[in-house]
């Protein structure tokens, strides 16, 4: 596993939610980042997010790690959900929030 | 009047793989920007039976291959199997 994987994998195992990013929640640098990043916090769920500019590894290596070829790239339980399209899809067919609910609710458990 | 545009290459290069890899496939293909390098594809075929979301997104995005996340900036992706 290479640096970079490792880094990566980290990062998805170690939090309930992690959205790869364009930017920062506050700027995102990229429209469909933003859309995703709205669609998070109207949720109402905390997120861990990675801004893909700050590092050129990361923006590469998230590609191959997630084999999904564009960012944004929502992870959830350590599991790629989606995309920009998938993500909005789930959240407007109201899959998103309860999915995301069960998964901050779970690591709150095992922290415990 | 109106001037008909013309299709970008990259466009075109979307509508005749997806064509080719889906010969099958409902497609509609639109550039969102106009700037040959932000796309939309709407896709149905029967290639999605039996795969989810994420893995009727990748069958699309395996066969554009490498130009995706590169020159072609942005992929919005509509995949649905035909009625």
């Amino acid at each position: 596993m290479s640096d970079v994987h490792k880094q990566i994998d980290d990062v998805v195992k170690g939090n309930p939610i992690v959205l790869f990013m364009k930017g920062t929640p506050s700027f995102p640098m990229c429209g469909f980042s933003a859309r995703v990043v709205d669609a998070l916090k109207q949720t109402g769920q905390p997120f861990q997010a990675v801004n893909v500019l700050a590092d050129p590894n990361v923006r590469e290596g998230i590609k191959a790690y997630g084999n999904w070829p564009t960012i944004p790239q929502l992870y959830v339980d350590g599991k790629l959900v989606g995309g920009c399209d998938i993500t909005m899809d789930m959240f407007q067919s109201g899959e998103l929030a309860p999915l995301l609910e069960q998964a901050t609710a779970a690591a709150a458990s095992s922290d415990n | 009047m109106a001037i008909p545009i013309a299709a970008s290459p990259m466009q075109a290069f979307i509508e005749q793989t997806l064509r080719a890899a889906f010969p099958d496939a409902e497609l509609d293909v639109r550039d969102t920007t106009g700037g040959g390098d932000h796309f939309h594809v709407d896709i149905a075929t029967k290639r999605f039976e039996s795969l989810n979301r994420i893995e009727q997104h990748r069958l699309v995005y395996a066969a554009l291959g490498e130009r995706v996340g590169h020159e072609i900036h942005a992929l919005g992706l509509t995949t649905r199997i035909p009625a």
